[in-house]
């Protein structure tokens, strides 16, 4: 007895909603990188769900270059959120505000 | 399987060389660590070397490593813009007051411009969606860094953070388009999915979504309405060359991979009837509906915003989402006509755009700002630059005899040629807003006196000629064209496609 | 036939020599203020005697309007050829110039006002080298869209004029200076754009064949020759454009009385109504007129103008007949109420110059009156008087410059008996204003007669309601000399000279121009009489064609 992959894709689904939610709603830049980090965990559960259904190699090539990638992404990330940190004292998207409009 | 391997890499020596350059000049920023001059030389001499490598590949029709990267003339022509703009930025650089500070060390600087660089060549080919998604990552992460470079500069960082935070959410819902066309089609490769398509027994709903996922990947790259919120915040606080290279480049970069995903996946090579340069798309997808939408909203809602803004960086980005919308109306129309249109536009989009943040940044050296208001009474005491700065903006308006109105007479008369008059008219109305906030530039240098005379600005002849460089096509390519409208319509053909 | 110098066609040289001229002004230093002025003055001059060269060589006899051969000096050169493409057509666009009786008028006129400008221009004092550069730059544009014979470079031009006069404006103009300057170039270029739609779209609406050796046949030439070795093509040529037999079957301008063809007319309409001005799209006009420096509003009412009406008779014309037709009343009936509406509202002005721009307005309704009736003495009227309205209200524009500069205000309460302390001053201007208001013995007398003349044959009613503009136009203008002139001279006023040898120099032409002609007017209309002639009739038998394809 196997699981059908239509849960898979719910489960993922709801996690990228929850993800995306999260960048949008959440102050913390911190916060916000996990909910990045979120979506594209979910995106990589797709991915496998869909390549082990359909026995295809891609999917989990593609799930190994995402995993890389996003780890590269949020070295980067965390690096800036520090250098900003360094010039303001805070992480707070709602202050870091010199540039609008 | 090697062999084949081998024999493909023989098509990527452009990208081979990038990619050395890129090892190299981290390798001497190490051992050269006093100086930046070793780095940027070595950096220079890899883009020349690249370009020469893009040259030599004009006539190639090929599809390398599997079909992961199509080797044609249509990721030619956008790699000779990338790699052209790219020397162009390493000039602009050597000379920005705001990057050679005593205390920075621009060693990285160069070797990320390398392999930003990279990205976007890859960008160009890509034709596989792994390989699309690494490509714009590449440059995504590469150009992350670039914009917050001058970390002091509190509006720098959080320009990049910004920017990070919107590319990692665009990207994380292209991805998720990217999964779900996997899990539709069973594959990645665009012309295997454009294969599974013509079979005709997908979800046209599932797909629709996952296109429109797929679609905030690349409106974020080339920064059309609603994936543009990074454009305005990156554009001003990044340092300028910075800029220029993400407004041109970047563009270039997501714009060849845009259109090439939608004409490959989405073509329905089974109807003949058309007449020769146009294709039409599987019934259900009929995406271009989307994109002209996009359109409207990108060239409209950039012109209007951009005539309430004070800082000339930020205007010139405003500006830079409109003609992206601009060029998106070729898009809309299907057929070759309008690619070559969109090709067009980007020869033309390079000198002036490149030619205005150049002269922005030449002014900002000497006075320090780039506020419009610090421009007043500019024409008196630097009448070359402002002159040029002028007919760059001419140009970027569309009036004639400069080059933008080559540009937006073939995107016009593409549009106008297929029915689409509607859309002209608003894209012609769009050029009329766009006049009204270029205007008030000139107001300030030559109607306004300064609110504190100050003394002639002068400029070193390296400088002179780099603005003459720009300058010259500008005006020259608005009053001779042939060149330019050859070399568009030789560079349409896209592999894979009829 | 045609008059060439060093090799060089008259045609190109009386359009470029003002950018070689800008050339030399900008490698001037500009502390050298005078050789300035005399290198502006000198290439202007150059270009009035190629203009009474043209004059002289001017054969009366061709018609022009719709065929090449018909043409004067045309000169022509490939400029951009483009091999066809699997997916498109050859791309083809001449560098043609040519003229025929209609705008040889307006190359007289242009050469004219131009030189009388650059006089005009001498007390100039601030970025004299900027300004005048910028006034060659845009004497080429004006001159260039009245030689062009190809849609493309017509527009070429026609854009050219543009960004120049916004600077003059702009930069040298009175205290609303920028709001002026920034209007006119937004109402221009919004014209200009719909303009540059249609003409996209009649492109793809015309083709015809070109043999290897370059030369362009029409379709029905080429289906004579039988087609051997000829290659389709699109093209911009206007006289291709006026054939409806180029045009494409099924294309989006075939046919006759389509509703794409209307609103291709109403594109064009817009773009050249705007510059003629028609009210309701002239707000742009007083504005210009009254913030720009005097030279500048005499080119702007003495040139710029006439581009509007120029246009609607080389291009909307000729290719749009049906449409024309079609909507013939509803252009006169804007021609009437810019007639009426500018005479009402010049008569409620105090400022001098404003007065005259608004009498502009209501002077070029006239003309478009005289279009719309589409007969030969209706469009002979319209172009005469461009021509005259062109002359004359340079000459109200010099004189309003003429007391400014004494007095530095133009309110016309302000003045009062100065017939005797500028006895001079007083004639030209009497000169003047009876030539606008339509005296007889007078040129304006003569076009305006032709133009309402010809305008009540086919629209009695309107025309008779139009007449109360020269009652309208004879009540402001005589008020205007009355308050200047006549009453007690004002106590600050008693020191004024009058008007000294350079400026004399500037009005002295035009009055004996305005003088001569409404004597002696057969020079000017000889020149015009077959166009027109050959143009009304290509509209009667547009007309009749119309009529029978609707039984």
């Amino acid at each position: 007895m196997s699981i059908p992959l239509h849960y898979y894709l719910g489960l993922s689904a709801v996690l990228f909603a929850i993800g995306v939610a999260g960048v949008l709603t959440r102050r913390n830049a911190i916060v916000v990188f996990m909910c990045i980090e979120l979506m594209l965990n979910s995106v990589n559960l797709t991915l496998i769900a869909f390549a082990s259904f359909m026995g295809d190699i891609s999917g989990h090539v593609l799930v190994f270059f995402v995993m890389a990638v996003a780890a590269a992404e949020a070295t980067v990330g965390l690096a800036i959120v520090i250098a900003l940190f360094r010039n303001r004292q805070t992480v707070n998207i709602d202050e870091i505000n010199i540039l609008k409009w | 399987m090697a062999e084949q391997i081998l024999q493909d890499l023989q098509l990527f020596y452009p990208e081979l060389a990038l990619t050395a350059t890129f090892l190299v000049a981290i390798l001497a920023d190490l051992i050269f660590r006093r100086t930046s001059v070793v780095v940027s030389g070595i950096v220079m001499i890899g883009f020349v070397v690249t370009a020469v490598l893009v040259l030599g590949q004009s006539d190639l029709h090929a599809s390398i490593f599997s079909n992961m990267i199509a080797v044609d003339p249509f990721a030619h022509f956008f790699k000779l813009v990338i790699i052209i703009s790219a020397i162009l930025i390493v000039v602009f650089s050597l000379g920005s007051a705001e990057l050679n500070s005593p205390n920075r060390k621009l060693g990285e600087y160069y070797a990320l411009l390398a392999a930003l660089t990279l990205g976007m060549m890859l960008m160009a080919g890509a034709s596989n969606l792994l390989m699309m998604y690494l490509a714009i990552e590449l440059s995504s992460i590469s150009s992350y860094i670039l914009s917050g470079y001058t970390k002091e500069a509190p509006d720098s960082s959080e320009a990049s953070l910004k920017y990070v935070i919107y590319g990692a959410l665009s990207s994380g819902l292209m991805l998720y388009g990217i999964s779900i066309i996997y899990g539709l089609t069973g594959s990645l490769d665009i012309y295997t999915i454009n294969q599974v398509l013509a079979e005709g027994d997908i979800s046209g709903v599932a797909l629709l979504i996952a296109g429109v996922l797929t679609l905030a990947g690349f409106g974020y790259k080339i920064s059309a309405v609603p994936f543009h919120f990074w454009t305005p915040d990156v554009y001003e606080g990044a340092p300028i060359t910075i800029t220029a290279f993400l407004s041109v480049a970047s563009k270039a970069g997501g714009f060849a991979l845009m259109i090439r995903f939608f004409k490959v996946t989405f073509i329905d090579s089974s109807v003949v009837t058309l007449p020769e340069g146009a294709w039409a798309t599987f019934e259900g997808f009929e995406w271009y509906h989307i994109i002209a939408a996009m359109s409207v909203l990108t060239m409209t809602l950039g012109n209007l915003v951009a005539i309430w803004q004070n800082n000339l960086k930020r205007l010139l980005a405003y500006s830079s989402i409109a003609h992206a919308g601009y060029m998106l109306m070729g898009v809309v129309v299907l057929n070759n006509q309008g690619l070559a249109a969109i090709l067009i536009y980007f020869v033309v989009y390079l000198f002036m755009n490149l030619g205005a943040f150049y002269v922005v940044m030449l002014v900002a050296n000497k006075t320090g700002s780039e506020d419009i208001e610090d421009y007043k009474g500019l024409g008196a005491r630097a009448p070359f630059i402002t002159v040029a700065l002028a007919v760059f903006f001419i140009s970027l308006t569309g009036l004639p005899p400069t080059a933008g109105f080559i540009g937006k007479l073939y995107l016009f008369a593409a549009l106008l040629n297929s029915g689409w008059v509607w859309l002209a008219v608003v894209g012609a109305l769009n050029s009329v807003i766009s006049l009204y906030y270029y205007v008030r530039v000139f107001r300030n240098m030559y109607l306004r006196p300064a609110d504190q005379p100050g003394p002639p600005l002068v400029f070193g002849k390296l400088q002179t000629a780099i603005v003459l460089v720009l300058l010259i096509p500008t005006i020259l390519l608005g009053l001779y064209f042939t060149p330019l409208v050859q070399l568009a319509q030789a560079s349409v053909k896209i592999f894979g496609t009829p | 036939m045609g008059v060439t110098i060093l090799g060089i066609g008259v045609l190109t040289w009386i359009t470029f020599l003002p950018v070689l001229g800008m050339v030399l002004v900008l490698l001037l230093p500009k502390e050298r203020r005078d050789a300035i002025r005399w290198m502006a003055l000198f290439f202007t001059g150059l270009q009035v005697v190629l203009a009474i060269i043209i004059f002289t060589k001017f054969d009366h006899g061709m018609a022009g309007i719709n065929t090449e051969a018909g043409m004067q000096f045309v000169e022509k050169v490939p400029w951009i050829d483009v091999k066809s493409v699997a997916w498109f057509g050859r791309i083809h666009i001449e560098y043609l110039l040519g003229i025929d009786g209609l705008s040889v008028v307006m190359v007289l006129l242009t050469a004219l006002i131009s030189f009388v400008a650059v006089i005009s221009s001498w007390t100039i004092d601030k970025a004299v080298k900027g300004y005048f550069a910028l006034f060659l730059l845009l004497d080429t544009g004006m001159m260039g869209v009245f030689v062009a014979l190809d849609f493309f470079l017509f527009y070429m031009f026609w854009e050219v004029v543009l960004l120049p006069m916004y600077f003059l404006i702009g930069v040298w103009g009175g205290p609303r200076r920028e709001y002026a300057a920034i209007k006119f170039f937004l109402y221009t270029l919004f014209g200009s754009v719909l303009m540059l739609l249609a003409m996209i779209a009649l492109y793809f609406s015309v083709t015809v064949y070109i043999d290897p050796a370059g030369v362009i046949h029409s379709v029905a030439d080429a289906t004579k020759m039988g087609m051997q070795g000829l290659e389709k093509i699109y093209t911009f040529n206007m006289m291709a454009m006026m054939d409806p037999g180029n045009y494409v079957p099924d294309s989006l301008l075939a046919g006759t009385n389509t509703s794409w063809r209307y609103i291709a007319y109403i594109a064009l309409f817009v773009g050249f109504a705007i510059k003629v001005p028609l009210v309701p799209f002239h707000t742009w006009l007083p504005d210009a007129h009254v913030e720009a420096p005097t030279a500048i509003s005499v080119i702007l009412a003495g040139v710029l103008l006439k581009m509007g009406a120029y246009g609607m008779l080389r291009i909307s014309f000729p290719m749009f007949p049906d449409a024309m037709i079609h909507y013939s009343w509803h252009l006169a009936l804007l021609g009437v109420i810019s007639m009426v509406y500018g005479a009402l509202v010049a008569m409620a002005q105090t400022d001098f110059k404003k007065l005259i721009a608004y009498s502009s307005v209501s002077h070029m309704g006239v003309v478009v009156l005289g279009m719309a009736s589409m007969n030969t003495p209706g469009m002979t009227g319209a172009v005469f008087q461009m021509f005259n309205h062109g002359i004359i209200t340079a000459m109200l524009f010099l004189i309003v410059g003429v007391i400014y500069d004494r007095t530095h205000t133009r309110g016309l309460n302000e003045f009062g008996g100065l017939m005797n302390q500028m006895p001079k001053y007083a004639a030209v201007m009497t000169v003047a204003f009876f030539a606008a208001l339509g005296l007889p013995g007078l040129s304006g007398f003569i076009s305006e007669a032709f133009s309402l003349l010809g305008a009540f044959q086919t629209f009695r009613t309107l025309t008779i309601i139009s007449v109360i503009t020269i009652v309208l136009t004879a009540g402001y203008m005589l008020w205007v000399l009355q308050r200047v002139f006549l009453g007690s001279l004002p106590e600050k006023w008693k020191g004024l000279t009058d008007i000294n040898g350079r400026e004399m120099a500037m009005l002295a032409p035009l009055a004996a121009i305005v003088i001569f002609l409404g004597i002696y007017p057969s020079p000017v209309l000889d020149l015009m009489n077959s166009s027109m002639n050959f143009l009304a009739e290509l509209l009667q038998h547009a007309g009749s064609a119309t009529l029978m394809g609707l039984q």
